[in-house]
């Protein structure tokens, strides 16, 4: 039965639905051609259209291409085993540091810099998730938290790894000087990130991690060893965090120990709920666009024309009305659609991946118990 | 058997708290006991009002220390016009105010989510509350005046203590007890446990859960509001979400140290883990640890008792 699964590929996820109520449809040539003309839009917004853009704005770009990945980060804890990490920004700001020390301290390649942003990033998480997994849920999320705190106040005050006040210096990798260059490379890591999601996922472990989230101890019962599993998806999560970091602190060029505090890591959970937990173009297209906000507000006047009618209130700068938007889409998230961006958006995907345009599939996926039967 | 753990965590906090002070006065630390017990006091007000909405509801709130914040805030813009105690009356009742529209817009319509969906729930609302308040003021430091103005100063053990933070060791002594006596001999005090244990149960014995869940965010509310104004003007200033930032991990810990149900022992954790941290940063031995050695210090402290003792102190396992 998993094997099948895997192997019969989107469909098979539905589950009955699709296999009961419409087993054969395919679309028309005129579908196959509008489909076509969607993802040749979304491919020319994604790559042709940042070409040309001025510096700042391709850095922005890039920004929101990280974020994705970072997002994706933590939708691999908190979307599929359920546990919340509100230490993010430790993690991320860590694996920008280790890059950030290893291109400009030790002299070694970009390459080496991000190897080990990913490496620090998992093994900082299998050493923190060894001490402290035992225990789940709400304390583990203290326990994060606490670590957050921990990485701003002792390890980012370290001299040589953060290059004091001034931070470190990140230069952009031979060969990516240039921004828009960078912008691709950092497309085409969270292409890979995707990937290694969506490869990770379909594997038994995958969906016995998803099982554990639905109910741990049933899912123990069916044999998923539920510690080590969490732990894995831990450190897997650890891991995208510093890739992010890395990626961050070289489109900046500079790392500043100021930038990684506990608001950071609420962005980083914010975003991912909004965009949609298990959903990855959800996440991807929450955590883009909370990297843009403030972009958005400069081209966009209409939002500030719109506050700027509230009396009394002054000007919002855009890095504030990241932290005043964030936490009121969060809750109108959790209060109204709990599925996020990906709830609202998945009729199209599943349209533009050759289904029925069908507007009433809001259903979140939901794992079955005995599809990850050892 | 549940007596016997009881009394087991009665004497591991003994012992615990014997060790502590035996190593404070053989190190010549005098200085740190009676600054760790002050500053753990304000730690431990606002890890009342954290324990008074988990054992009603199972939630951590994030948004304690907004409370506190946000009280504090009110206070500074009220005590120039008006007499300071009609300021603090304001500011505590913004607080109650803030307490019971964050249960009924946040808490109320995510009544059957899982609980950590509540916990990212408040702290979203505190980090709009930080947010706001860094829209409408500015991200600096403002003074703030205090409760009692004469600035009597006491020295215990060689160190000298202002009037306020006895006053606020006293108001934190007196509201634990008045809550663990709320919470054990009052009917609404037990309706509120039973909500929280059975909340069915209640409902069919005629009590409405949901408004107790009001009365309780209200009543944690107050708490936070009272820890803000009563610590906060002791630091000097304040910045945008200075109670979340400074004292909201430390409260945690102590809440987690002392049971997480427990009331005595949230205070009893506010007091411990003051003391560490006073420790931490006047001890030579941790002079080497980069930063500020008393978040590394809390840290550990929390890792260790959630590893070895997930119950805390005088919590009840299970």
């Amino acid at each position: 039965m998993a094997v099948e699964t895997a192997s019969r590929g989107p469909a098979a996820e539905t589950g009955e639905t699709v296999e009961g109520g419409e087993p054969s449809f395919r679309p028309s040539p005129i579908g196959w051609l509008a489909r076509g003309i969607v993802w040749a839009a979304i491919a020319w917004l994604v790559l042709i259209f940042p070409l040309g853009r001025e510096a700042f704005e391709l850095q922005r770009y890039s920004e929101a291409v990280i974020f994705g990945i970072i997002g994706l980060s933590l939708n691999v804890l908190l979307g599929y085993v359920g546990q919340i990490s509100l230490g993010h920004q430790a993690f991320v700001g860590i694996g920008a540091f280790t890059s950030a020390y290893i291109v400009t301290e030790q002299n070694l390649s970009f390459w080496v810099g991000v190897a080990a942003a990913v490496a620090v990033g998992g093994l900082q998480a299998l050493v923190l998730g060894g001490v402290s997994l035992r225990i789940t849920g709400l304390y583990f999320a203290m326990v994060t938290l606490a670590y957050g705190l921990v990485a701003e106040k002792n390890i980012f005050q370290i001299q040589e790894l953060t290059g004091g006040g001034l931070g470190q210096p990140a230069p952009k990798p031979k060969g990516f000087e240039s921004d828009f260059r960078y912008y691709y490379l950092c497309l085409v890591f969270l292409a890979i990130v995707l990937w290694v999601d969506w490869r990770m996922m379909r594997t038994k472990s995958g969906r016995a991690l998803l099982a554990l989230r639905e109910n741990p101890r049933v899912a123990s019962t069916f044999g998923v060893n539920v510690r080590l599993l969490t732990l894995f998806a831990f450190v897997v999560s650890g891991a995208f965090a510093g890739l992010g970091g890395a990626l961050l602190a070289h489109n900046d060029t500079r790392v500043s120990p100021e930038t990684w505090s506990f608001n950071l890591a609420l962005i980083f959970v914010i975003m991912t709920v909004v965009g949609g937990l298990r959903s990855r173009a959800g996440v991807v297209i929450g955590s883009a666009f909370f990297a843009l906000i403030g972009y958005l507000l400069d081209k966009f006047t209409i939002l500030q024309d719109g506050l700027n009618a509230i009396p009394g209130a002054p000007d919002l700068s855009p890095e504030i009305a990241r932290l005043v938007i964030g936490p009121v889409l969060l809750l109108l998230t959790l209060t109204l659609t709990p599925g996020g961006i990906g709830q609202q958006i998945r009729p199209i995907v599943r349209w533009l991946t050759g289904h029925r345009f069908d507007l009433k599939d809001r259903g979140l996926k939901e794992v079955q118990i005995s599809d990850v039967r050892a | 058997m549940d007596r016997l753990r009881e009394r087991q965590g009665q004497v591991i906090t003994a012992a615990v708290i014997t060790l502590l002070v035996l190593v404070l006065l053989a190190t010549g630390e005098k200085e740190s006991l009676v600054i760790g017990v002050i500053t753990g006091s304000a730690y431990g007000f606002l890890a009342l009002g954290l324990v008074l909405i988990y054992k009603s509801s199972g939630v951590f709130n994030f948004a304690q220390g907004e409370f506190g914040t946000v009280a504090v805030y009110t206070l500074y813009l009220l005590h120039f016009d008006v007499p300071y105690g009609f300021a603090l009356l304001g500011a505590l009742g913004v607080a109650v105010l803030m307490g019971v529209v964050v249960e009924r817009l946040v808490v109320r319509p995510l009544f059957d989510a899982p609980r950590v969906t509540l916990l990212v729930a408040t702290a979203g609302v505190a980090l709009l509350s930080i947010a706001v308040q860094i829209w409408f003021g500015e991200a600096t430091a403002r003074p703030v005046g205090r409760a009692l103005p004469t600035l009597d100063r006491f020295t215990v053990l060689g160190v000298q203590i202002s009037d306020q933070r006895l006053l606020l060791l006293g108001a934190l002594a007196i509201l634990a007890g008045l809550l663990a006596w709320f919470f054990n001999k009052t009917n609404l005090g037990l309706a509120i446990l039973g909500s929280s244990q059975e909340p069915t149960a209640t409902e069919l014995m005629g009590i409405s859960v949901k408004r107790l869940s009001t009365i309780v965010w209200a009543l944690a509310a107050l708490l936070g509001g009272l820890a803000g104004v009563l610590a906060v003007p002791e630091t000097g200033g304040f910045a945008p979400g200075v109670l979340t930032v400074a004292f909201l991990i430390p409260a945690f810990t102590a809440a987690v140290l002392g049971g997480m149900t427990s009331l005595p022992g949230a205070f009893l954790g506010g007091v411990i883990v003051g003391v560490v941290e006073a420790v931490a940063t006047s001890a030579p031995i941790f002079e080497d640890i980069p930063g500020s050695p008393g978040t590394l210090l809390v840290f550990v402290v929390l890792l260790i008792v959630l590893v070895a003792r997930p119950q805390g102190l005088l919590g009840k396992a299970g």
